[in-house]
């Protein structure tokens, strides 16, 4: 299961710093393109999920941007971090599986319920918890109706937690234009949950 | 330029309060701001609502041993490759050798007639679709995204 990503010097455990990691896997060390791998792929898959709505297409975007994600090690700055530079990896990758489909991105909405299927319900809560969960899933559903440059940019905030400059450089746009886009497509988003008469604020 | 609430500040503003994302000054302003604008609170109670909901949301992911290509290696793409290359040739040779026999056995006009007429609108829905591929490749306003 994943929730957010928190960004940590090591989130695995493994000691490791990112920059030392890659310069490891850059040399060749298997166990540290595997430690990157297992790091960093399950958010790409989550971005991937909530970009396509579909866990195959996201399976098969995932792997091939690990791949493309491996075979440009040489060309990535090690200072910069790794979650942005993947996730534009991640994107791009999206946008050529709609294009094989000739699909539009403003027209590649996600399933709604194939995502939602895929969100975690706690456990044995109690009343208050399943009425978050019910308030999380109406939340995906009218995310799934919002154009593809509103949702990425919710999740890549929202969820994923990047900063406004993380997200500028994933969506190839001025830092500036951030977060007027974003407050757009949060805004756009409550009228979402208005219009379904679903928002329990 | 002041809003009908009196704001004085972009409303997008809220936002990067939300996200603490504004530089100080721009921060002081819209928390003054607050103190006293109901409508601006009322807007960013919401805001902050649907993001937590967004935030505390998990997903389930595949397990490690459900990537069991994972990472596929260039040397399996390039035999994949070859491999989907030899059999379309396999395929084409033998549509070929059959269409090729069956024309050699054909015993009158007809029969000739409804093989070519067959193998003329098989090539036609194939031409039709190469040509909308290539338009949609070449009118592709995502093709120069970098990669």
């Amino acid at each position: 299961m994943v929730g957010r990503q928190p960004l940590m010097a090591s989130p695995d455990g493994t000691g490791e710093s990112e920059s030392a990691l890659v310069d490891q896997a850059r040399a060749g060390h298997t166990g540290a393109r595997e430690t990157l791998a297992q790091r960093y792929r399950p958010p790409a898959y989550v971005l991937a999920l909530q970009m396509l709505g579909n866990r195959d297409d996201a399976m098969d975007v995932t792997q091939d941007a690990m791949l493309r994600f491996f075979t440009t090690l040489n060309s990535f700055d090690s200072e910069r971090r790794v979650q942005p530079w993947l996730f534009t990896i991640v994107r791009n990758q999206v946008r050529d599986l709609w294009r094989r489909r000739r699909r539009r991105p403003g027209d590649s909405a996600p399933d709604a319920d194939s995502l939602t299927s895929q969100l975690v319900s706690p456990a044995a809560s109690p009343e208050a918890d399943l009425r978050r969960q019910q308030l999380r899933e109406e939340v995906w559903r009218a995310l799934a109706t919002l154009s593809s440059e509103q949702r990425e940019i919710i999740v890549l905030r929202d969820f994923h937690d990047l900063s406004y400059n993380d997200i500028a450089q994933v969506l190839g746009i001025p830092i500036g234009t951030v977060m007027s886009r974003l407050h757009g497509a949060r805004r756009q988003l409550r009228a979402r949950l208005e219009e379904g008469g679903r928002h329990h604020a | 330029m002041p809003d009908a609430c009196g704001r004085t500040f972009d409303e997008a503003f809220l936002s990067g309060y939300l996200d603490q994302a504004l530089v100080q000054g721009d921060e002081q302003r819209v928390r003054v701001h607050l103190e006293d604008c109901v409508s601006c609170r009322a807007l960013l109670e919401e805001l902050a609502s649907v993001r937590d909901a967004t935030m505390s949301s998990t997903f389930d992911i595949p397990r490690n041993d459900e990537w069991s290509e994972a990472p596929r290696s260039g040397a399996s793409r390039l035999l994949r490759g070859l491999g989907w290359r030899l059999m379309t040739a396999w395929i084409v040779v033998m549509i070929g050798f059959g269409l090729w026999e069956t024309w050699q056995d054909a015993d009158n006009l007809f029969e000739r007639l409804l093989l070519v007429g067959g193998v003329s609108g098989v090539s036609l829905l194939l031409i039709s679709v190469f040509l909308d591929r290539r338009q949609a490749m070449k009118t592709d306003r995502y093709g120069e995204v970098r990669k």
